[in-house]
């Protein structure tokens, strides 16, 4: 009997698992140099009307970052030290705007004061769809508990631009689709069993954005 | 526990929850905004914040008030002073001391807010549009510029109405700075006094950061 619910609840944890899939393009294989005295920014993307990219994502992908000894500038201070460029009205959207926001001295003293060398753009939601089951609670003077079934899909999909500050060029995309179905049944107690998709595309996008980089330890 | 005890402290918790779920909301904007990086240009302008601007308190609705009159004059001070290099800033336009200048009245036309019971999104959004009133200091009139700024929160997850309605109305604020910016020496009409008065214009980078 153990033995079968032992089974069961493997069988159920099993299917709280996320898929998750990721894509990158390099325009060359250089790694991208970064020495202890340079930081990457990474920003999000709010210009869209019915998402925005965030900030709980921003700063687990930046955690990731830290945890490889990549230094990574706080999004809110670079936006707050180059107020207003990259406010979402005026953020550059493509490289020649950046290369001609770069043109004005006092911008590009800034950012260079502060050594910030890699700007990494992310773009990006999570979304829950395809909601199905029931469940319903009551609670009396005898006691209270839950009776029934939900289930719900998420899915986050996330892409992530490197740009090179000193070069002004592009140094690589990333984007990470995961997705993944969670349950929550109800047996007198409701017993969630949750699948980390925004964790598991974290976790992807920042490993996989810590390999774009080699920390230069000689400076 | 005496029966009147549980009676009163029933009462008082009923209240307690009713009060929680009142839908209005007074905002007062505390916020600090940051400093331009601009550099201006050698224009002289006065800014005149009247005392009805400095203490605006926009009532979007019957039951949301939001105090917007001393962050509105600290933000526009601050971006006003990334675009001209002499500037000083009255209450009234009789008090301008500058002989060659631009003569600038902001005001807000119009402060509307939606809130997720509105839209049905899951964000709260503010508007201001604000109108400058831009005058020579001789007293000609140069043009009157609408300028609409926009701010939405991330989300609504957990965000009491104040909160979420001030940090709307705190991206707007920063969207209306970025937009002067970006924005004033596109306006027809300013760029044509600036050629006039023989004010460099075309070797300055202000104004050309967009695409």
């Amino acid at each position: 009997m153990n033995r079968l619910l032992a089974l069961g609840a493997l069988i159920l944890l099993a299917g709280c698992g996320a898929t998750t899939t990721i894509d990158e393009y390099r325009p060359n294989n250089q790694m991208m140099d970064i020495n202890s005295e340079q930081s990457v920014v990474i920003l999000g993307r709010r210009d869209a009307g019915h998402y925005d990219t965030d900030r709980e994502f921003i700063d687990c992908v930046a955690s990731k970052m830290e945890g490889a000894d990549i230094g990574v500038f706080p999004e809110q201070q670079f936006v707050d030290a180059i107020y207003p460029w990259f406010e979402p009205r005026t953020a550059p959207k493509g490289l020649k705007r950046l290369r001609r926001l770069m043109e004005d001295s006092a911008i590009k003293e800034k950012i260079e004061r502060n050594g910030i060398r890699y700007l990494v753009w992310l773009d990006g939601s999570t979304e829950t769809h395809d909601k199905g089951g029931s469940i319903s609670c009551a609670i009396g003077p005898g006691g209270g508990g839950c009776f029934g079934f939900a289930q719900w899909e998420k899915s986050s999909i996330y892409e992530a631009i490197v740009w090179d500050l000193t070069n002004l060029t592009e140094k690589g995309r990333l984007r990470v689709d995961s997705s993944g179905t969670s349950y929550l049944l109800g047996v007198v107690a409701p017993i969630p069993l949750l699948t980390p998709v925004k964790n598991d595309a974290c976790a992807s996008l920042g490993t996989q954005l810590k390999q774009f980089f080699t920390v230069d330890q000689s400076q | 526990m005496s029966k009147t005890k549980i009676i009163i402290l029933s009462l008082a918790l009923t209240v307690l929850f009713i009060s929680g779920c009142s839908s209005s909301a007074q905002v007062q904007i505390d916020s600090q905004f940051p400093t331009v990086v601009s550099k201006p240009k050698p224009v002289n302008a006065a800014i005149v914040f009247s005392e009805e601007f400095t203490n605006y308190i926009a009532s979007p609705n019957s039951k949301t008030s939001i105090d917007l009159g001393s962050a509105q004059t600290k933000l526009l001070s601050n971006a006003f002073a990334g675009l001209f290099s002499q500037i000083e800033f009255v209450s009234a336009a009789t008090d301008v001391t500058f002989d060659n200048a631009l003569v600038i009245t902001p005001s807000v036309q119009e402060v509307q807010v939606s809130t997720p019971s509105d839209t049905y999104l899951n964000v709260y959004e503010v508007w201001i549009k604000y109108s400058l009133d831009i005058q020579t200091s001789k007293g000609d009139q140069v043009d009157s510029w609408f300028m609409p700024a926009y701010g939405k929160t991330p989300d609504s997850f957990m965000l009491s109405k104040t909160n979420a309605i001030e940090e709307a109305t705190v991206i707007a604020l920063r969207d209306a700075g970025a937009k002067l910016l970006l924005d004033f020496y596109r306006i027809p009409s300013v760029y044509n006094w600036l050629v006039t008065e023989q004010i460099p214009h075309k070797n300055s980078k202000r104004g050309s950061h967009s695409e």
